[in-house]
């Protein structure tokens, strides 16, 4: 037995029950049969065992926490927390993003609903189509006067 | 009867404050003890503890229910006590982990070498060992602090521990030896102090 056996075990000691496997729980048990110095460090280690938990719970129970959860729900506020009201998925996400999804889909959809106008609108409700743009706006020369697509940030919430 | 943790966490989402205050009042004590144990200071841990449950609500929406509250709980506390130090401390050298053979030198032999009993005496000794094992511990590296009090608080076991903080399990090992050894040295002085009580117990029998 030499220390180089102590560095190996110290370390070792306090495991608990299943901590250590089983070849490990037999070499401890192997060295601390034949050596004092670590038998010793074992019951040192084991008279404080519990003792920094105690001290710190008796600490926590001796402070006034009668404003603790009033804080805490202060801070909170009065919403629900996220998730909770959008669901989750796909439609959670987009109405956690909402702003986001609308940025990107707008223009798309401004499409889609010019081409429906375009093709399947009844006779005579466009003479004629021209797209121009203006600054950030896009104006459809329509039968029926100039029809002003807004950017999606000026669409209305 | 008490609700469970989950049936909690479950109307707490579906946005039943009270649910949610139920759960702070569960949980905040110990919550601040684990945060006072690594951050040391009382009004620092009592921030930490709050930070924590506002965490908690507005992440409950992700929690997905694979490990226990509590665990997640305490796994925010934890993250969030040692943000806080690193913060605080300025730029100190850091112990190491491995075990030499120079730190299995004697220590804080003698101390606590009788259980602490339940009479008035006692009690007053035990009041004493709670603050002096409180100063002990913030002498301790932010490390070893952390390691101790998750082991000795919240029981986590050598693989909860390497998982929580993202070590090893031999890293695990060698820094508990470590955080015990120093606490050992930390309590000499106050073992002088036992040394002489029970000393005077004995000749008063």
């Amino acid at each position: 037995m030499t220390k180089k056996d102590c560095v190996r075990f110290a370390p070792m000691i306090g495991a608990r029950e299943g901590e250590l496997s089983e070849v490990e729980a037999r070499a401890l048990a192997a060295h601390l049969a034949m050596c004092r110095r670590c038998q010793e460090l074992a019951a040192r280690f084991a008279r404080t065992d519990g003792l920094v938990a105690e001290a710190l719970l008796a600490r926590a129970n001796a402070r006034d926490f009668a404003p603790f959860v009033d804080q805490v729900m202060d801070r909170i506020g009065t919403g629900a927390p996220q998730g909770a009201r959008s669901g989750r998925g796909l439609l959670g996400w987009v109405g956690r993003h909402w702003k986001g999804t609308l940025s990107v889909t707008a223009p798309a959809l401004a499409a889609l609903a010019v081409f429906m106008y375009v093709h399947f609108g009844g006779p005579g409700q466009v003479a004629s189509l021209e797209i121009s743009s203006q600054g950030v706006s896009t104006v459809l020369q329509t039968s029926d006067g100039p029809v002003v697509l807004l950017p999606p940030e000026e669409h209305p919430s | 009867m008490e609700a469970d943790d989950l049936a909690l966490v479950e109307r707490a989402r579906a946005g039943e404050r009270d649910a949610f205050r139920a759960l702070v009042v569960r949980f905040q004590r110990k919550v601040y003890a684990v945060a006072l144990g690594i951050v040391k200071d009382p009004d620092l841990a009592w921030d930490v503890a709050q930070e924590t449950f506002v965490r908690v609500h507005r992440g409950l929406g992700d929690f997905k229910g694979d490990s226990a509250f509590s665990t997640w709980l305490f796994r925010i506390a934890t993250h969030l006590s040692i943000d806080a130090v690193r913060r605080e401390r300025s730029a100190r050298k850091e112990d190491v982990d491995e075990v030499r053979e120079s730190d299995l030198e004697d220590g804080g032999e003698g101390i606590l070498a009788t259980p602490l009993g339940t009479d008035p005496r006692q009690n007053a000794l035990r009041r004493e060992l709670g603050e002096k094992i409180e100063e002990a511990l913030a002498t301790l590296p932010e490390k070893h602090r952390t390691i101790l009090v998750l082991r000795e608080l919240e029981g986590l076991s050598y693989e909860e521990l390497a998982e929580r903080l993202g070590i090893h399990k031999g890293t695990v090992m060698s820094r508990l030896f470590h955080a015990r050894k120093k606490m050992q040295a930390a309590l000499r002085e106050y073992a002088g102090i036992r040394g002489d009580a029970d000393r005077d117990g004995e000749d008063e029998t």
